[in-house]
């Protein structure tokens, strides 16, 4: 077996094994490791730094959401209050100008039946003084007979509806 | 392997085989295929992780990731073992891990050489473990470091068994930690090498039987090699924490 046999080896494998792994762990203890480290610990800072702010915008935009929220709150309280002030106007506007639309029409009414009662009056005088008239140049027509205005008058007048007043 | 057929032993893949000589007085310090393995491990684990991280971007590249997920995973061994005081030796137990486990994966490769498969290498990557060790029990410890050899609540009169037992015990950690990387490496690569001579000399058809036994073996082997260093760097962080925290 060489491992055993080659004893004349020995020194010299003992001599390039010091060396070389005292370079190798100088090499990796004062120039790889710390770059590594470095690294690892940079990438390391930056995901807390990433955290701390993500928590930062996260508690921000809370914030910013309970003032949104807060604002929606205003907004349906106002525009509720807005409804029902509007509605109320509305109703006593409309209830006032019914109001006014009832007396108007109430007026009208009244007036047109005056006009109405003033016009059958009329009317009716009218068709009596004609009837009275008529009757008047009948008789004076057919009999020759005088007669008194007043009779005709009150001939007339009692066959005449009592419609006036 | 021999093209000429001259040697064909599973074992002549461990062969040292010196590049270029130095003498420093009566010693040979020869620059060998093992040192040369060595330093191309170095070279592969020094380049990746520079390399890999030169960008240090936030969002890591695949290979930059590979670099970190070694580090994390060394770390988090580290700490799962011997907790917060044991983030200074982290250096240590990184080097150990990724020098085996690169050593390793470079003797997996055709041709190559196994510098892991050697006692001699494997036995002082574990007695620098070792003298570490005990030198950070004694110094955090002072004297109180041979408590660790008296197990607590054991009766007065079972010591004298106990106490050699732990001290035998606790003097071949090196032993086993360097047999265990070496003789696993060993046997792998034997094993692989045993087949591929059946490959050779078996008929012609017979033999894609034992290559396909190869494949398999190389995927086991490429396993075995993480499995070891892993083993290694864990045991290097159970010892560091008996030295800190005694039981």
């Amino acid at each position: 077996m060489p491992q055993l046999e080659q004893t004349e080896f020995f020194i010299s494998q003992l001599f390039w094994l010091v060396v070389i792994f005292t370079f190798l762990f100088i090499f990796l203890w004062r120039i790889s490791l710390p770059r590594i480290s470095s690294v690892l610990e940079k990438r390391e800072s930056k995901i807390d730094d990433d955290i701390t702010s993500a928590k930062q915008l996260q508690a921000e935009a809370e914030e910013i959401q309970k003032q949104i929220d807060q604002q929606l709150r205003n907004a349906r309280l106002e525009t509720s209050e807005l409804i029902k002030t509007a509605s109320t106007k509305f109703q006593n506007h409309t209830t006032k100008e019914l109001h006014q639309l009832d007396n108007n029409l109430s007026n009208t009414i009244e007036e047109s039946a005056t006009t109405i009662k003033k016009n059958i009056k009329d009317s009716l005088k009218q068709i009596h003084d004609q009837t009275y008239l008529i009757a008047k140049l009948t008789l004076s027509k057919i009999s020759n007979v005088p007669v008194n205005d007043n009779e005709i008058k009150d001939t007339v007048d009692q066959l005449q509806p009592k419609v006036i007043n | 392997m021999s093209a000429s057929g001259e040697k064909h032993s599973p074992l002549e893949q461990f062969e040292i085989t010196p590049f270029v000589h130095f003498e420093v007085g009566s010693v040979d310090l020869a620059f060998t295929n093992s040192s040369l393995a060595m330093v191309i491990t170095t070279a592969v684990i020094t380049l990746f992780l520079t390399l890999s991280v030169n960008t240090r971007s936030i969002i890591p590249s695949r290979v930059q990731l590979i670099s970190e997920l070694s580090y994390g995973f060394i770390a988090q061994l580290l700490k799962d073992t011997v907790g917060e005081q044991g983030r200074k030796y982290f250096p240590f137990v990184f080097t150990i891990f990724m020098f085996v486990l690169i050593g390793n994966m470079v003797g997996m490769l055709p041709y190559s050489f196994t510098f892991t498969s050697h006692i001699i290498v494997t036995f002082a990557l574990a007695a620098v473990v070792f003298v570490g060790v005990t030198i950070l029990g004694f110094a955090k410890h002072g004297m109180n470091f041979f408590s660790f050899f008296v197990i607590p609540g054991l009766p007065w009169y079972m010591l004298p068994l106990l106490i050699p037992i732990e001290v035998i015990s606790y003097l071949s950690r090196p032993i086993s930690l360097s047999v265990r990387l070496f003789a696993n490496m060993l046997a792998g690569h034997t094993l692989i090498k045993v087949f591929a001579m059946f490959v050779i000399t078996m008929p012609f058809y017979s033999g894609v039987l034992p290559l396909a036994f190869i494949v398999a073996l190389t995927g086991l082997e490429i396993l075995i090699a993480f499995l070891q260093a892993y083993v290694f760097a864990i045991l290097t962080c159970l010892y560091i924490n008996d030295a800190l925290h005694l039981h």
